[in-house]
């Protein structure tokens, strides 16, 4: 017997269960949303990749300590450790060695892919999770998870709003800024420490794949709807909400896997932002 | 004669510990406006990053008035394109010294954009405008700045003969305006020679970097092997005005 798909009604007495992933996604993609405008705009859309593909296997690792050493860290934690190091490791010059910048991201990402399938392989009986921290599957968000990605979004948004100028000018002109006074060294570590945590928090609740198009599609739909560069951050943190939420939704409705659904839907906002952009000129 | 804003003893300038040029002294004044000539690779730019605290000094002392204000015109390369920011946004970063800042209008930029005659471009990207606007929305930023010192890196390497005294123009009628001293260097040397009262000629391969009143520093042996004779003070003044008549303009 075929089994029906899911119908809106069903959504609806359902709610209580899917209501904090809803929350989760909708609050994950206005904060990542908001970053994904200076990440765009600072050339890290890999620098977030390689974060997202760390906390993924920091996740990965976490689960295989619980297993085998019978230690049992929240996944949290590790995904916030292997992307600091990641970070880290992105952080040093390798201009010495005669390497680029892209090597190195693409070093990180490999490590962080790579090691979450091993590690993954390692530990069957979470096979559901780990395929959850890959690809964004995870159909349920934990409270404390919800409320810890609540709190580092106010944060974010809060110093965001505060030191956009700042993080504007650092990135337009630095040398300028620099000269003005600004810090702008602790400006680039404060923004990638922030980055960091926002990128780890929610890839252990939602996935590396919606989190990377959290970061990058609506911030680019942002920037090519907005007229203007301050509007563009409202927007972006806007449309990553919509995308969060209306993507659970539609995988929920069409069956389909949540964080492709919701990569999908966030698409579909940079679609529609591209002629705006070209009819502006 | 004023406190000088800018101090260098024995200053060398260079890159990890290795001084590219030899130790050199001078006093910035409020006011001045100094020329800093050399050829390609000659270590301008290092010798500016230094001034500027973006580079450590090799070696030698360099003091600052306490409080100074500083603005900074970069090549135009050195601006990221990818930023849609507006002019007005542009003049607005001369007022950004802090990291928390709160949105809304400062009258400082409006009248910055009003001075320099760019208010009607003040919602145009910066992206979008010509080198000869941009370079305008740059001095608009640096008015805005209330600086006491502006150092421009090749402000007019874009521009032809007629913007480059133009601009040139400009530079030295807000300098006289606002008092601010200034050091520009530039890759041309009639305007400088008719502009800048204070010159510096950086040249490597010389024993010493030649410091002083402008006609000094074109007169000097090193600064005529380098260049020949073609800029010597009399003739340096001759060219810029046959370059004068030539465009219509006052020598």
């Amino acid at each position: 017997m075929i089994e029906a798909p899911p119908t809106w009604a069903d959504l609806a007495m359902a709610l209580e269960v899917f209501r904090d992933p809803i929350l989760a996604g909708a609050i994950a993609g206005a904060t990542l949303g908001y970053l994904g405008v200076f990440v765009l705009l600072r050339r890290m859309v890999f620098v977030t990749a390689a974060l997202a593909q760390a906390s993924g296997l920091g996740v990965a690792l976490a689960f295989w300590l619980g297993i085998h050493l019978d230690l049992h860290p929240w996944p949290g934690t590790g995904a916030l450790i292997a992307a600091l190091a990641a970070a880290l490791a992105l952080s040093v010059d390798l201009r010495r060695l005669h390497l680029s910048r892209e090597g190195a991201l693409a070093g990180v990402w490999l490590v962080g892919s790579a090691g979450a399938v091993l590690v993954g392989s390692r530990i069957t009986q979470d096979a559901h999770d780990v395929s959850a921290i890959l690809f964004g599957s995870a159909v349920v968000v934990q409270p404390h998870e919800l409320w810890t990605i609540a709190a580092l979004g106010a944060l974010t948004l809060g110093l965001g709003v505060m030191g956009q100028r700042a993080l504007v000018f650092t990135g337009f002109d630095p040398d300028g800024a620099r000269v003005q006074g600004l810090p702008v060294r602790w400006i680039e570590l404060g923004f990638l420490a922030v980055l960091t945590g926002v990128v780890s928090v929610t890839t252990r609740a939602l996935g590396a794949l919606p989190v990377l198009a959290f970061a990058v599609l609506p911030g680019a739909a942002g920037l090519l709807a907005a007229p203007r560069l301050p509007l563009a951050f409202p927007l972006a943190a806007a449309l990553g909400a919509v995308a969060g939420a209306a993507g659970y939704l539609a995988a929920f409705v069409l069956d389909l896997p949540v964080g492709a659904t919701q990569a999908a839907v966030a698409l579909l906002f940079v679609a529609a932002a591209a002629p705006v952009a070209l009819l502006r000129g | 004669m004023s406190a000088p804003l800018l101090r260098c003893e024995g200053l060398q300038v260079g890159y990890a510990g290795r001084a590219i040029l030899p130790p050199f002294s001078l006093e910035v004044t409020a006011g001045q406006f100094w020329a800093v000539i050399g050829r390609n690779g000659a270590g301008k730019s290092t010798f500016f990053k230094t001034l500027l605290g973006l580079l450590p000094p090799v070696g030698g002392r360099l003091e600052r008035a306490p409080g100074l204000k500083v603005a900074y015109i970069a090549q135009r390369m050195a601006f990221d394109d990818l930023y849609p920011v507006t002019a007005r946004e542009v003049v607005a970063m001369g007022r950004a010294r802090r990291l928390w800042s709160t949105p809304g209008a400062d009258p400082k930029v409006e009248q910055a954009l009003a001075r320099l005659e760019v208010a009607e471009l003040a919602d145009r990207t910066f992206r979008s405008l010509s080198e000869g606007q941009k370079q305008r929305v740059l001095l608009a930023r640096m008015v805005a700045s209330e600086a006491a010192l502006a150092v421009l890196d090749e402000p007019t390497a874009a521009m032809d003969a007629i913007a480059e005294r133009a601009a040139m123009a400009l530079i030295d009628q807000l300098r006289r305006e606002l008092h601010m001293a200034v050091l520009v260097v530039s890759h041309h040397l009639d305007e400088p020679r008719r502009r800048a009262d204070r010159a510096l000629f950086l040249d490597p391969d010389c024993e010493r970097i030649v410091e002083g009143t402008t006609d000094q520093v074109f007169a000097d042996p090193h600064f005529h092997h380098r260049y020949g004779d073609e800029f010597s003070p009399a003739e340096a003044h001759d060219h810029a005005h046959e370059h004068a008549h030539a465009h219509g303009g006052s020598p």
